[in-house]
């Protein structure tokens, strides 16, 4: 079957084929493209690339108990450096522990904060998500449904191997990590119609399931920490949700202004 | 917590990323493969998060008939795509299959039988059930069919190809036994098709754009509208864009595609012909012939003898030629001789070049000799079914379920009134109607030489609106004893009916599909529902089923999608990929190893197969044709009259004697003309034209007065002729159609834009608006189809539909109040004396201020 190649530049087409109310999509011939080189541009591109990254570290630490190489790259003084200037203060009991003990208490504080037995946090979204339905509290709910459905229907699918629930943190903070790198990609390709689609489609997952449970829960992890290091990490990411709450709509605006600009 | 600023996040980011990418132990994740945003199986609105299910189907806005995608969310259908699997479109749509949905779910749409309840056209309906109005026109049908007069019958359509044509035309009718069935083609491109018959046998030509280094253009507005459009389209611009491809297009207006190109080359209206014939001119004069279309002339006839030599042929057109100087055209045309001349060079030296002509070129009177020019420029330059040339397009072959033989119709008959008036020097008789003569069936009606139908039935057309004279169109329908249509939308001609069938939209049907492939290989595709019907709408080609059903002469399907299930299941390839499941979940499928197809004219046929029973050599022509699969009843019948003469010679063709070799050649196709591509046609001598192409001037031309103006129609780029006002995304865009007028035109008027103006031919007037611009060249007056209507619900006409609802809430968003002015009611239906396409762009009008 022949490929076709992908049309480069040309702007045919840009005032017959968009019509009211739907966007031009794909089969447009790039019709929209944002100069390159452009300072704000390349600020956008970064900033998204650095949400990902945060989205990214943060699924990481949820995923599981702190192994040594992480705990060793966490240990960097640059790594602790940014942490000190965003003030999240790691105590005594991190920053003076040797190494093989400080492991040995994260696993423990990790299971007693989200594994149980006994009360723990659990960190999935349908056990914190206070829906106006009451369908909430218990696991494999209907926000559970909503995440797997939300994910796969963006194309990406749940690896064989991974056994937690579809609506586990580490899971969500990774889609995100995903989708702003996606936002990043469309970005650089200068493509606003897909990149006002993915910013939509964050502020959705924003809107609708990061914020109605992170904040809680984080809430939930600073009440009951004995140990800094989660104590400080919950913080960064109730502040983190707080920041892309306010940052997502500004670029919403900005990309909307770039689609009905050309 | 301190300083929580971007400035401290974004170095938390920089941090978290260094650390991603430090180790494989922290490389571990939940989710795999790609986030795909709108693209390919699966979608989800991002407004309301639902999961979209994607289902390939085909587009039915225009003829090109794109493979396509819709997207179904909780049982709606929310948008249409191209299917990226397609090789014709290679996941590319235009605006008009992407407003398709609009069709759907607009609020003027029938949805259920309606029986007229007052007047013709007063508008009073009363809604009748399914059963009551299939009793009733079976009934109607049944009578005269059991009466020996199933041609009182008539089945008058526009748009209907593949499956949809074989159902209804070659099964439903065919047990029927009425061959009183018009098309619309005339109307359309009709005229260009009964050229290409003349010269190198059947219709399409697809242009090669991805291999071509140089394009022509007379007269198409490919990059807005096309017979092929998307998959044309979008191949030129990249061809262009990637390739620098020229692009030089001859139109009288600045239309998109002249705009894009790298040169529009402004030319009064009807004269393309006598540029072209001046472009063979310098060809010739210039040696330019020499190499590849030296080596193509040994298939071409150019003189009367079938066994001249190619110097003779050359000499023959050299002498046609001679006086077709660019000076000459440029006389006629306005074109610079300078710039035909070096247009005509740059052609004739382009490694490969295609030739393209449209409707710009071909709906004129002169039309037929416009196309023939086309293909002797194409011959001299050897562009002829080469890679990067003017190709004999290559579409997909299906095989169907046929009609029963115990259903087999008692009587066939037909009225002739669809090929135009059979006496020479009528104004409505032409020389090779060999697509009809749509425009003037009405007429045909009206003076009753041929019987009148008793039931004139039409489908996907408007015979009021589409041909020219709306009004004496309506007038002639109203005396037609009982009119009946199918359709989803109320216009200007279903107004007029007894019975309007609700039609199901292509977005709620089942179809095989074979338009086109420009990769010279071919594409099978099917269109399936994408949802339920609406309301009580039903696919006319189910309605025709029941029809049968209930008169007797069951079609052997239950179902459309059984008549298009057993296609799929039994056409070879299509069969061994998997059938109706496989074109279910894939909706396309070419043949993965086949080779693109050039150069077909070269197929030697063996001797055998000029020894076969029934085979003989004709002397005049020097074909070989089998007389039994002709009309001629004995051997000796078959010599006598000939090949050129013998009813359904061309369906018996063999192969073309050329030298020592019988070669396929260019095979006839409706028209029996020899194997030779024919530049010289005895057929069109013997009907007393110039057997070589010709420059012919339209009569009315030539007594034009000094404040005379010929007036041309166009189409843009997000309707279809008439089948899209009621749709909302496209009537938003385009709903108003000003005259396009030339400045200096305009000014000896007192004419300014915006002004209110009268458009005058000699059948009747309208009013519509100014548009004063250098976009068009001085001398006409260019005005739009699509617009002016005057039913087809509020979005297209501001009239609501007897049966329209109000639950569209963009109908509050509705800004727009004009609706434009239809050009038809002035331009007569008069037709191109050789092929019986109606010229179009060819009315004499004045143009004052209103």
């Amino acid at each position: 079957m022949r490929k076709s190649p992908p049309v480069k530049g040309g702007d045919f087409f840009k005032t017959d084929m968009c019509l009211n109310g739907i966007l031009p999509e794909r089969n447009t011939y790039n019709s929209n493209t944002i100069k390159k080189g452009n300072h704000m541009t390349k600020k956008m591109i970064e900033t998204a690339k650095q949400r990902s990254n945060i989205y990214g570290l943060l699924s990481l630490i949820y995923r599981a108990e702190i192994n040594m190489e992480l705990l060793n790259h966490i240990k960097e003084p640059g790594f602790l450096a940014v942490l000190s200037e965003m003030g999240a203060g790691l105590g005594d009991d991190f920053m003076n522990r040797p190494e093989e003990d400080l492991i040995e208490d994260l696993a423990v504080e990790y299971t007693r904060l989200f594994l149980g037995p006994g009360k723990h946090i659990s960190p999935h979204e349908s056990i914190h998500h206070e829906r106006d339905d009451g369908d909430w509290g218990q696991f494999w709910g209907k926000s559970t449904v909503e995440i797997k459905k939300f994910i796969e229907t963006a194309g990406l699918e749940y690896k064989d191997d991974f056994t937690g629930l579809p609506d586990h943190i580490s899971v969500e903070l990774e889609f995100m990590q995903k989708a702003s790198a996606r936002e990043a990609q469309a970005r650089e390709e200068g493509s606003n119609d897909e990149l006002l689609y993915c910013l939509k489609m964050e502020r959705k997952f924003i809107d609708e399931h990061l914020l109605k449970w992170v904040p809680v829960f984080c809430d939930k992890i600073i009440s009951e920490a004995e140990l800094s290091f989660y104590r400080e990490i919950a913080k960064v990411t109730k502040h983190f949700m707080e920041f892309e709450e306010e940052e997502i709509s500004k670029y919403i605006s900005e990309a909307e202004k770039a689609v009905n600009q050309k | 917590m301190s300083s929580l600023s971007r400035r401290n996040f974004m170095k938390l980011g920089m941090a978290g990323g260094a650390l991603l990418a430090a180790g494989e132990g922290l490389k571990g994740s939940a989710l795999a493969g790609s986030m795909k945003l709108q693209m390919g199986g699966r979608d989800f609105s991002p407004e309301t998060g639902s999961e979209r299910k994607a289902i390939p189907t085909a587009c039915w806005s225009c003829v090109t008939r794109c493979a396509a995608m819709g997207f179904v969310e909780d049982g709606r259908l929310v948008k249409m795509e191209s299917n990226p699997a397609s090789i014709r479109t290679e996941g590319k749509m235009c605006s008009k299959g992407q407003s398709g949905i609009n069709d759907v779910y607009f609020p003027d749409r029938i949805l259920y039988p309606m029986k007229r309840a007052g007047e013709r056209g007063e508008g009073k309906w009363k809604r009748i059930s399914w059963d009551d109005a299939l009793t009733e026109l079976s009934g109607r049908m049944k009578k005269l069919r059991d009466d020996g007069h199933p041609e009182k019958f008539m089945f008058h359509y526009g748009r209907m190809k593949a499956s949809s044509s074989k159902l209804i035309k070659s099964v439903f009718l065919k047990g029927y036994g009425t061959k009183t069935i018009g098309g619309h083609t005339s109307i359309c491109e009709g005229g260009k098709w009964t050229a290409h018959e003349l010269t190198w046998g059947g219709h399409y030509d697809n242009w090669d754009f991805d291999k071509t280094d140089f394009v022509l253009n007379f007269g198409s507005n490919v990059f807005e509208t096309h017979t092929n459009h998307i998959p044309t389209s979008h191949r030129l611009i990249r061809a262009m864009v990637e390739r620098g491809v020229r692009l030089v297009t001859f139109d009288v207006r600045l239309s998109n595609t002249a705009a894009k190109s790298n040169e529009w080359v402004p030319i009064k209206p009807g004269t393309d012909c006598a540029v072209i014939l001046a472009m063979c001119n310098v060809v010739l004069n210039k040696g330019l012939y020499k190499g590849k279309g030296e080596a193509f002339m040994k298939f071409v006839k150019a003189t009367e003898n079938h066994n001249a030599s190619v110097a003779d042929k050359i000499a023959a057109l050299k002498k046609h030629c001679a006086n077709y100087t660019p000076a000459w055209a440029s006389r006629i045309s306005g074109v610079s001789a300078s710039k035909i001349e070096s247009l005509a060079v740059e052609f004739g030296k382009a490694k490969t070049a295609c030739l393209v002509s449209y409707r710009g070129t071909a709906a004129h009177y002169n039309g037929n000799e416009a196309e023939r020019a086309c293909k002797m420029l194409a011959s001299l330059t050897g562009n002829i079914d080469n890679p990067g040339g003017r190709c004999k397009a290559v579409g997909a072959g299906w095989k169907y379920p046929h009609l029963p033989k115990s259903s087999k119709a008692p009587v066939t008959k037909g009225l002739n009134v669809t090929n135009g008036h059979p006496d020479k020097g009528h104004p409505q008789h032409s020389a090779f109607p060999s697509h009809g003569m749509c425009q003037s069936v009405l007429k045909m009606i009206k003076s009753g030489h041929a019987g009148r139908p008793e039931i004139y039935m039409w489908y996907c057309y408007n015979p009021v609106y589409v041909n020219g004279e709306n009004d004496e169109n309506r007038e002639i329908m109203k005396t037609i004893p009982y009119l009946v249509t199918s359709n989803i939308v109320y216009d200007e001609s279903s107004k007029l009916a007894d019975l309007i069938l609700p039609d199901a939209t292509y977005l709620e049907r089942y179809d095989w599909e074979d338009m086109v492939d420009p990769n010279q290989i071919g594409e099978h595709y099917i269109r399936q529902a994408l949802v339920k019907p609406l309301g009580e709408s039903e696919d006319l080609g189910d309605t025709c089923i029941k029809l049968a059903e209930r008169m007797g002469f069951p079609l052997g399907v239950k179902s459309k999608k059984e008549f298009v299930q057993k296609s799929c299941d039994t056409t070879p390839g299509v069969k061994e990929a998997g059938g109706f499941a496989y074109m279910q979940k894939h909706g396309v499928w070419h043949p993965p190893d086949k080779k693109p197809y050039y150069y077909r004219y070269k197929n030697v046929i063996p001797a055998s197969a000029t020894k076969k029973d029934g085979v003989i050599y004709d002397e005049v022509t020097g074909v070989y044709w089998n007389w039994k699969k002709s009309k001629a009843k004995s051997e000796a019948e078959a010599k006598k009259k000939g090949y050129s003469h013998t009813g359904n010679a061309a369906k018996a063709y063999v192969g073309q004697k050329i030298g020592d070799t019988v070669y396929e050649v260019f095979k006839p196709d409706k028209i029996p003309k020899s194997g030779y591509l024919e530049l010289y046609s005895m057929l069109m001598k013997e009907k007393g034209f110039n057997p070589l192409p010709t420059w012919m001037e339209a009569p009315e031309h030539k007594t034009m007065g000094p404040d005379d103006l010929i007036m041309t129609t166009y189409k843009v780029a997000v309707h279809i002729h008439s089948r899209s006002a009621h749709r909302k995304w496209a009537s938003e865009i385009y709903h108003d159609n000003p005259g396009w007028i030339n400045t200096k035109t305009a000014a000896a008027r007192g004419i300014s834009d915006g002004d209110r103006i009268k458009v005058k031919s000699r059948i009747s007037e309208i009013v519509t608006t100014a548009r004063v611009t250098e976009k068009i060249v001085p001398g006409i007056i260019a005005i739009s189809y699509h617009v002016g209507r005057e039913e087809s619900g509020r979005y297209g006409s501001g009239k609501k539909s007897p049966m329209g609802h109000d639950n569209d809430p963009d109908l509050k968003n509705m800004w727009w109040n004009t609706h434009g002015q239809h050009p038809n009611f002035i331009i007569p239906n008069t037709p191109d004396p050789v092929n019986g396409q109606q010229a179009w762009m060819d009315t004499v009008v004045t143009v004052t201020k209103a």
